[in-house]
Parts: structure tokens; C-alpha cells; sequence
């Protein structure tokens, strides 16, 4: 009897595991099979991929584009660089690439990689402290003062970690907020719940940061002002790479990125558009030009 | 068809339907969690972690609260019913080479490795805040984004998930190999189990046959360490001393392995 059941059982395990399995990952695809099936690009598909900072921005743009355009963009939001280091010396490829350091778009742009690219945004760092600002911060160099304890996430992503501790050095308090640092973490999005929740005094972060649904209303946010600001991580461009199958609809893709609707998406997840006063004293700035 | 018959058959499948609506619901937070978790200790981070499209961000609280109550009333039946890695586990274990082999005194020591990874897991979250050791790739396709983790994921990263599928697949050879010696979860849960009220109990009726743990693919016994509360066991006892309940109908002759 016992060894009828365990053949019973396996057959109809592994048919029932099989199938259950399939249910478990049919969503996955099934938003992107919606929404290629109308629009000037119905059926057609893009690959995006793009600093991760920016996925919170790329989500809501990428499915406005959908909704307007039809077709369906097939996205990857991950650490500019590394994604760079993939796409500059291994054999990875996308359609359309939004990096994080001019100087990634310049050397894809050099190997022939990326055919053109323009500014997208730029990002700005601010100063966090728990609601209440209970030990009374009011700028970055009170970082420097007794008893403020700090957290720095040096190991974050770069440049993520190694901008803000950029930014701690320009303005001065690196050796202080490093000495005073709760601890030194290791990913920004993670350790910043402990300022949140008042373990710490205060961080610097990327605004972005602030606008994330968990953490909208968790913190007092100061401004540093932008001198302070190392240079390469501030701004984004965006660029059609030579991979790109169907160069209409990745060229399309790029000027609704960049266009009213995509730049709004930016803007509310915390970014200066480069279609804005500001966006455009920033690309002069900087020299974010495709020359 | 006997009421004996359709009460087992009722068991069986209700244990099936379990499993196939965890599939559904957890199967992809499991897969996140192995293979694209940035974190040390994956499923405990997942409010403020950056991967923006893992089912966790929505699941962990109710999932690890789940898991909580189902061990202090249940032990591991989580194991035995929901666990993604445990359904796995009891696929491979049906084709196992080494079944029945690999029992005595060597899975007796091997069994504690489940309470190291635990007691490891617990310095990493609480003393170490939980370090990052993969770059998060936040958003993307499914295939192409695990294959970029891979790509870009720290040394340490990359021997923690390795461990993780090599004993995985280990399970291919001696059954359940990562329940029953290596996965953390298991070993809590194995913990609470020992006080949990509702389990399967075997009785004084017990004629110590072994029928049960040559059918249990954790190859052990009701109230033994690795039991998950399947009831697969219960069908085969010749004397029908397999009972689920909170209190033991006296003990047969029992001896912890
Ligand atoms: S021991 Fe771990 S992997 Fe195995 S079923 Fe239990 S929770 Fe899942
Ligand atoms: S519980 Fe039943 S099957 Fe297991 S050893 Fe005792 S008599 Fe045999
Ligand atoms: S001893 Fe019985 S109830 Fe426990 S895991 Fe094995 S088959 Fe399942």
C-alpha cells in the first residue's frame, strides 16, 4: 500500500508542482503582453536600461510611454557602472542607456556604442534628520558638532555612498560625521531607516531618497548648498545605443523621456529636470553636451 | 472506497492545494530572495531594500508574522506546507540517490548546522545591520537581471548563494539535504516546534516497525527533529499510533536521533 501511495503521490507532485510553478510566475509577463497590443509601436518592444536612482522615475514614465505609444519597454534599473563596465568591456547591450557620470556616456559614445545622448536630469544631496529635527541641525557643519550622531553609508553603491561622503569632505565634517557614525553601512536605502526612526541625527542623501513612498514623510529635509557637491555624480543623460533595432521607437522613447510628461516623472521623484531654468544652468554647468 | 481511504485522500490533497497557493503567492519572493536580495540575510530587509520590484516589499511583514505564528502553533509546519524550498526539496527527494542512507549519528551532528546558520544569520541582521554584498539591480527583467546580479555581485555574495543552490541541489543526492542541515528558517522553526501544541504524536501503540521514517522524505518521525507536520507518515502505520493533537496518548519506544 505504502509504495503504491509514494508513486501516486510523486507523479502527482510533480505535474501539480509543475503547473503550480507556472501559475507562480505567469504575472510576470503578463503586463507587457497587455500593453504592446495598441499604439503607434503596438507589438514592438524597447530595452532600457538605466542607473538604478532613477527607477523610481523610469517606472511611471516608461508606463506613460506605453499607454501613449503602445509597445512595451522591457527595463533594467541598476548601479550605472556597473551596468557601464558590462555594456563598455563585456558583451552586454541595450537599446537605449541613461548613465550617471558624463564620462560614461563620453567613453560609450567614444567605442561607437552609444550614438548620441543628451541631459536628462541631475540629482541634489540634502541633509536628513528624524521629524522634529530633534538635535537641531541647521546645516551641514553642525555634522562637526559634539554629541550629533551621524550615519554614513561609505560602502553604499558608488557612487551613491562615495558622493555623500564627497560631499561631507567638501563641506569639511568628513573626519568628524565618519568618527560620529552610528555605523558605517552599507546600502543608503536601508540604513537611512535608522535616521527615520531617530537612532541617528542625521545623514546626507540624495533627495531622491526623500520622495520614496516609505520614507515621503519621515524626515526634515535641509538643503546643502551646491558647492559642496562632487561633481560626476550630479548629472544624468540619456542616449540611443547602436544596438537599438527600432531607432524610431527608441528615438521616440528618448523625446518623451525628455519631453513635459517623462521630465514631470523626474521631477517627483526628486530630481532637477533637464527641462527646467535650473536643469539648463546645470548642463552648461557641467558640460553635459553630446559634441 | 473505505472512509479510512478518503480521509487520507481528503489529507493529501488538502496539503497539495496548500502548497500550490504558497507557490503562487511566495514562490517569487523566494527566487528574489535567493537570487537577487542584496542583502547578507535575504526576506528580512525588504521594506527599505532597493529592489524595487520584489514581491517582499508588499509580502515580508505578513510572511515572516505568518511564518511566526504557523511555528509557535504548528513547528515546522511551514516546511511541510508553504515553504517554496521545501517543495523543491520534496521533488528532489523523491529521485534521491542516497535515500535511507544518510541517517545515525552523522545526521545527528549534521542537524545542528540548521541552528549555526541560524545563530549566523542572527549576528548578521542584528549585530552587523545587515550588510549589503550584491550591487542591487533595483528594477528589470527576470532573467537578464538575475544574470546581472550574478555579474556584478560581491565575493561574498556569491558564496552565500552558491552554498545556498549547491545544498539545494545537494538535495538531489541525500534527501532534504538544506532543511534538514543547513536552512536557518528550519532551525528556528525547529525550535519552536519543540513547544508548539499542535503536532503529530505517535503513541504508546508503536510497535518501533520504522515504517514512518522509511516513508518520510526527512527520514525521521513524528516529534523527532526535522518533522514538519506533513502527515505522510500517518498512512503508513500498520498500528495507526500516528495521531495529529496537543497532547501525547503516551509514548512508544522513542529514542531522539
Ligand atoms: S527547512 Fe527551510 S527551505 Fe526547508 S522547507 Fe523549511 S523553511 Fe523551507
Ligand atoms: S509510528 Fe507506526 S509506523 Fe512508525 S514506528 Fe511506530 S508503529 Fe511503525
Ligand atoms: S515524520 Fe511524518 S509528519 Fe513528520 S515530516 Fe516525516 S512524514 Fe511528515
Amino acid at each position: 500500500m505504502s509504495d503504491d501511495k509514494k508513486r501516486l503521490s510523486r507523479r502527482k507532485f510533480m505535474v501539480g508542482g509543475g503547473a503550480a510553478l507556472t501559475t507562480a510566475f505567469v504575472p510576470m509577463g503578463a503586463h507587457t503582453a497587455a500593453a504592446a497590443s495598441q499604439g503607434t509601436f503596438a507589438g514592438g518592444s524597447l530595452q532600457v536600461w538605466s542607473c538604478g536612482g532613477l527607477a523610481e522615475a523610469f517606472m511611471p514614465a516608461n508606463a506613460k510611454f506605453e499607454q501613449a505609444m503602445g509597445g512595451s519597454i522591457s527595463y533594467t534599473g541598476a548601479f550605472a557602472g556597473a551596468l557601464g563596465k558590462s555594456l563598455l568591456g563585456g558583451s552586454a547591450r541595450t537599446e537605449v542607456f541613461a548613465p550617471r557620470v558624463l564620462k560614461l556616456a563620453q567613453a560609450l559614445k567614444g567605442q561607437g556604442k552609444m550614438l548620441s545622448f543628451q541631459p536628462l536630469c541631475f540629482t541634489e544631496y540634502v541633509l536628513v534628520t528624524p521629524k522634529g529635527n530633534p538635535a537641531g541641525i541647521a546645516s551641514i557643519k553642525d555634522l562637526k558638532k559634539d554629541g550629533v550622531k551621524t550615519l554614513c553609508s561609505p560602502d553604499s553603491s558608488p557612487p551613491g555612498g562615495a558622493a555623500a561622503m564627497g560631499v561631507l569632505k567638501k563641506s569639511g565634517v568628513v573626519k568628524e560625521a565618519t568618527a560620529n557614525s552610528i555605523y558605517l553601512g552599507s546600502c543608503v536605502q536601508h540604513d537611512v531607516a535608522d535616521v527615520a526612526a531617530g537612532k541617528a541625527d542625521a545623514a546626507v542623501v540624495e533627495r531622491r531618497i526623500t520622495r520614496l513612498p516609505r520614507y515621503r514623510e519621515a524626515f526634515e529635509v535641509i538643503p546643502i548648498p551646491e558647492e559642496y557637491f562632487p561633481a560626476p555624480p550630479i548629472p544624468f543623460t540619456i542616449g540611443m545605443m547602436k544596438w537599438a533595432e527600432n531607432r524610431d521607437m527608441a528615438m521616440a522613447f528618448i523625446d518623451f523621456i525628455c519631453g513635459e510628461e517623462g521630465q514631470a516623472c523626474f521631477r517627483e521623484a526628486g530630481f532637477i529636470p533637464a527641462l527646467s531654468d535650473e536643469g539648463r544652468r546645470l548642463a552648461e554647468k557641467y558640460g553635459v553636451k553630446d559634441v | 472506497m473505505s472512509s479510512t481511504t478518503a480521509i487520507r485522500g481528503a489529507r493529501y490533497w488538502i496539503r497539495r492545494l496548500i502548497q500550490a497557493v504558497a507557490l503562487f503567492t511566495i514562490a517569487e519572493f523566494s527566487y528574489y530572495g535567493i537570487f537577487r536580495c542584496p542583502f547578507a540575510v535575504p526576506y528580512v530587509s525588504c521594506a527599505n531594500c532597493p529592489v524595487v520590484q520584489c514581491p517582499g516589499k508588499q509580502l515580508w511583514l505578513i510572511v515572516l508574522l505568518g511564518i511566526l505564528a504557523s511555528g509557535l502553533l504548528f513547528g515546522r509546519a511551514f516546511c511541510g506546507y508553504a515553504c517554496p524550498a521545501g517543495m523543491l526539496n520534496e521533488l528532489f527527494s523523491k529521485v534521491a540517490v542516497l535515500r535511507g542512507k544518510v541517517r545515525g549519528k552523522f545526521a545527528a551532528v549534521a542537524g545542528y548546522g540548521k541552528y549555526v546558520a541560524a545563530a549566523i544569520c542572527a549576528v548578521l541582521f542584528f549585530g552587523m545591520h545587515n550588510p549589503r554584498w550584491a550591487v542591487p539591480i533595483r528594477t528589470g527583467e527576470f532573467v537578464n537581471s538575475t544574470v546581472l546580479t550574478f555579474e556584478h555581485a560581491f565575493p561574498l555574495w556569491l558564496i552565500r548563494t552558491s552554498i545556498v543552490v549547491g545544498t539545494l541541489l545537494l538535495g538531489l543526492l541525500i534527501p532534504y539535504f538544506f532543511c534538514r542541515f543547513l536552512c536557518p528558517t528550519g532551525g528556528v522553526l525547529e525550535i519552536l516546534g519543540r513547544f508548539s501544541p499542535f503536532k503529530y504524536r505517535v503513541a504508546d501503540s508503536c510497535t518501533d516497525c520504522g515504517k514512518c521514517d522509511r516513508t518520510c522524505g526527512l527520514e525521521t518521525r513524528p516529534e523527532r527533529d526535522n518533522c514538519t507536520n506533513c502527515g505522510e507518515c500517518r498512512s503508513v502505520c500498520p498500528v495507526d499510533a500516528i495521531h495529529l493533537g496537543t497532547a501525547a496518548k503516551g509514548r512508544g519506544p522513542q529514542s531522539t536521533a
